[in-house]
């Protein structure tokens, strides 16, 4: 066989070998090569009107979407979730408000919880709370660092959309003669000691919550984030939208020009998502009121491609060289 | 994780949080031998406490019929197939290993809820599951359905059986539903071991649902949270007037028409149910391999054939059917007391002619004889038309 064939098939095996390793690696160890990157998400400054009720309105083409690689929950009972592999986030600030915007696919719009085995679709966005001693952990804070995280759900949305679903209405064929007291409600406990999940007057479809640890979750005094969901083909596109001027006591400030850190995590009901059993990302820098970037390819991605080029780049000279060291080897 | 200790399977476990002893634990004995299966019981505790929209399923007290029946349809079925599942061949008692006080049915060697759930890998803290719509949706389902049919029965065991099986709330020393809220929303109250749910901190996860092998705590669609029995609480606390503010038993206690049912205390040794438990060892925990330590206790039926009998109640069924069946006289007292007082008999006394209930100050509150005084009607009132 000639020597230039051999040092070919050398090279190539090379540069396949090493293919086949990093893919290896990164199966093995669960890597994800988005997740390795320093990700920012820039609420940009918006002078027209956000339309509070349009997750799609046209504004949000101002917005540069980050993608957010999600996963499993896998540091607490009960584990589990994934189901989502990453979120779309867009933010925006004007004058008065910030707004977040996130967009995921889910194959299903869940939003009844009526059914004994059914839950709900939902999203969440934390905040390392003010005044923590240092950056919380991600995973629902910790006592001397707490977290804000406004979540949004499913069965809220239809709340407003449709009012309170009735047994009545969930099960037409049922038959009941009579709920006596049906209106009061010392009948209904969660309902009558202020449990938010009972309230059948629904202002808003997400809720606010503190968190300093597993298990210490809890619903904000005062509640203050307003959103919409709508699930369209598929997707999801959630908006979340909050005031910048809020008091002491009412969750975590934003300023113009300033920075903080934010997470997500979004649950599939229909695969029996909730609590801990989510999908769920690490912190990401999130900057506020910086003008929209050119292009519309993040920081994040072109560190991405830059990195994934110098790796093959390198692949490429090792690769030659060895073409280089092999034909030298059988030159007379 | 840390290890508690379990007297019903005779060793130490598993289980989330340390041993958080209450002053006293609630407990009652069902005596199964006794039951009509009338269900007035659960109408009692329908009436008293789910009558409400979103309650249209949940029978906190609920009355079956086994080997067939069950609510959720199937419970118990799901839960030995789990755990065998998980442990195969290995749910076994070592009965030689035998201690009165902590360890009185020997020593359980297989796998508990909590066991089972660490080496599937820890994901979550009990074995379970949720049961769909369908499985709460029929709670009479097989209704006195015998295993099979054959003319004539003859003790100890029938060849065609069947029997009730009443539930509550097992009020567990250790719940698996207390263990699996990651909200921390459920709490065994210190006074009394009453196990509720926190109407106000529950997020309706349902992970209590899902992994409490009984099946008790219920998701209600109307408050979004989810409910369960709660031992009639403001009765045993002696909230109500009627009885001048001293504790009473629960509403399916004290509703039954069989007299079937006994409540006390399982740690106070003045307690007839301690005596029946722990000391006459009448009274068996249903599934205690679950692990929970629950403190529902039951006499088995004579009828029922034994291997059955010993997978439901543990390697104590054939000496509690054997007590039961050739009563000593404190336990013939002790059974006059069942059902014969809606107050909560702390102590009693047995003589020779009356069983004596007393109240928690000491003071009588039932007397029954022990033997009904045989009294012949005459002629004119004999109810013959």
């Amino acid at each position: 066989m000639a020597w230039w064939a051999t040092s070919y098939r050398k090279a190539t095996l090379l540069l396949f070998g090493l293919v086949l390793l990093a893919a290896g690696l990164l199966t093995v160890f669960d890597l994800r090569l988005a997740s390795s990157q320093a990700i920012t998400l820039t609420a940009n400054q918006v002078i027209e009107p956000v339309p509070l009720d349009d997750p799609f309105a046209a504004v949000w083409n101002q917005a540069s979407p980050v993608e957010i690689p999600l996963s499993a929950q896998e540091v607490t009972q009960p584990m589990g979730g994934g189901s989502a592999r990453a979120v779309t986030a867009r933010a925006l600030v004007d004058e008065k408000r910030i707004y977040f915007l996130l967009e995921w696919e889910d194959a299903t719009e869940d939003l009844s919880l009526a059914s004994q085995e059914a839950f709900r679709d939902a999203a969440a966005i934390e905040f390392p709370s003010d005044g923590g001693q240092t950056l919380p952990s991600f995973c629902m804070g910790q006592t001397n660092a707490h977290v804000d995280i406004w979540q949004w759900k499913g069965d809220w949305q239809a709340d407003i959309d449709r009012g309170f679903a009735s047994v009545a209405e969930t099960y037409p064929n049922a038959h009941v003669d009579l709920y006596p007291f049906r209106d009061d409600k010392t009948f209904y406990p969660g309902w009558a000691v202020g449990n938010p999940f009972s309230q059948r007057e629904r202002v808003s479809p997400v809720e606010s919550l503190v968190a300093g640890g597993f298990g210490t979750l809890t619903s904000a005094d005062v509640q203050r984030v307003a959103g919409v969901g709508r699930w369209q083909d598929g997707r999801w596109r959630v908006l979340f939208v909050r005031e910048l001027a809020v008091g002491d006591d009412d969750g975590v400030r934003f300023s113009l020009g300033g920075s903080t850190n934010v997470a997500f995590a979004v649950w599939d009901g229909s695969r029996g998502e909730r609590d801990g059993q989510k999908s769920v990302s690490q912190f990401t820098d999130l900057r506020i009121g910086r003008e929209a970037e050119s292009g519309g390819i993040s920081t994040g991605t072109w560190i991405l491609i830059i990195a994934l080029l110098s790796g093959l780049l390198a692949a490429l000279v090792a690769a030659s060289g060895w073409f280089i060291l092999g034909r030298g080897r059988r030159s007379p | 994780m840390p290890k508690v200790p379990n007297w019903q399977l005779g060793r130490e476990m598993d289980y989330p949080y340390e041993r958080g002893k209450p002053q006293r634990q609630f407990a009652a004995v069902f005596n199964i031998n006794r039951c009509i299966g009338c269900q007035t019981c659960t109408m009692a505790c329908k009436s008293a406490w789910t009558f409400s929209e979103g309650q249209e399923f949940m029978w906190w007290n609920n009355v079956e019929s086994k080997p067939y029946g069950g609510y959720p349809q199937f419970w118990d079925v799901k839960l030995l197939a789990l755990l065998d599942e998980a442990n195969p061949d290995g749910q076994v008692w070592d009965t030689s290993a035998k201690d009165a006080q902590n360890a009185p049915y020997g020593r359980y060697d297989g796998l508990t809820i909590f066991e089972a759930a660490k080496k599937a890998g820890a994901r979550q803290q009990a074995l379970g599951y949720l049961p769909s719509d369908k499985e709460w949706r029929a709670p009479n389902i097989y209704e006195d359905t015998s295993v099979s049919w054959s003319q004539g029965s003859s003790l100890p065991e029938h060849s065609t059986w069947f029997f009730y099986l009443q539930r509550i709330c097992n009020h567990c020393s250790y719940p698996a539903c207390l263990a699996a809220c990651p909200r921390k929303a459920i709490y065994k109250r210190a006074e009394d071991g009453i196990v509720l749910i926190d109407q106000k901190r529950c997020r309706g996860y349902k992970k209590c649902v899902e992994q409490c092998p009984y099946k008790k705590p219920m998701f209600r669609s109307a408050t979004r949270v989810s409910e369960k029995c709660i031992a009639c609480y403001p009765r045993v606390e002696g909230k109500d007037a009627l009885v001048d503010n001293e504790p009473m038993v629960t509403r399916c206690i004290s509703a039954c028409v069989g007299k079937i049912r006994l409540q006390g205390w399982i740690d106070d040794e003045k307690s007839p149910v301690y005596y029946l438990v722990r000391k006459e060892k009448v009274a068996l925990p249903l599934y205690p391999q679950f692990g929970t330590e629950p403190n529902v206790y039951y006499i088995p039926p004579r009828w029922v054939p034994r291997p059955y009998l010993e997978q439901m109640f543990g390697p104590g069924v054939e000496d509690a059917i054997d007590r039961y069946s050739n009563p000593s006289e404190e336990l013939l007292g002790v059974l006059q007391l069942f059902g014969s007082t809606q107050r909560l008999i702390f102590s009693y006394e047995i003589t020779d002619e009356a069983a004596i209930g007393f109240d928690e100050k000491g003071r009588e509150i039932v007397r029954v004889p022990i033997e009904e005084p045989v009294i012949v009607r005459p002629p004119q009132h004999l109810n013959i038309t």
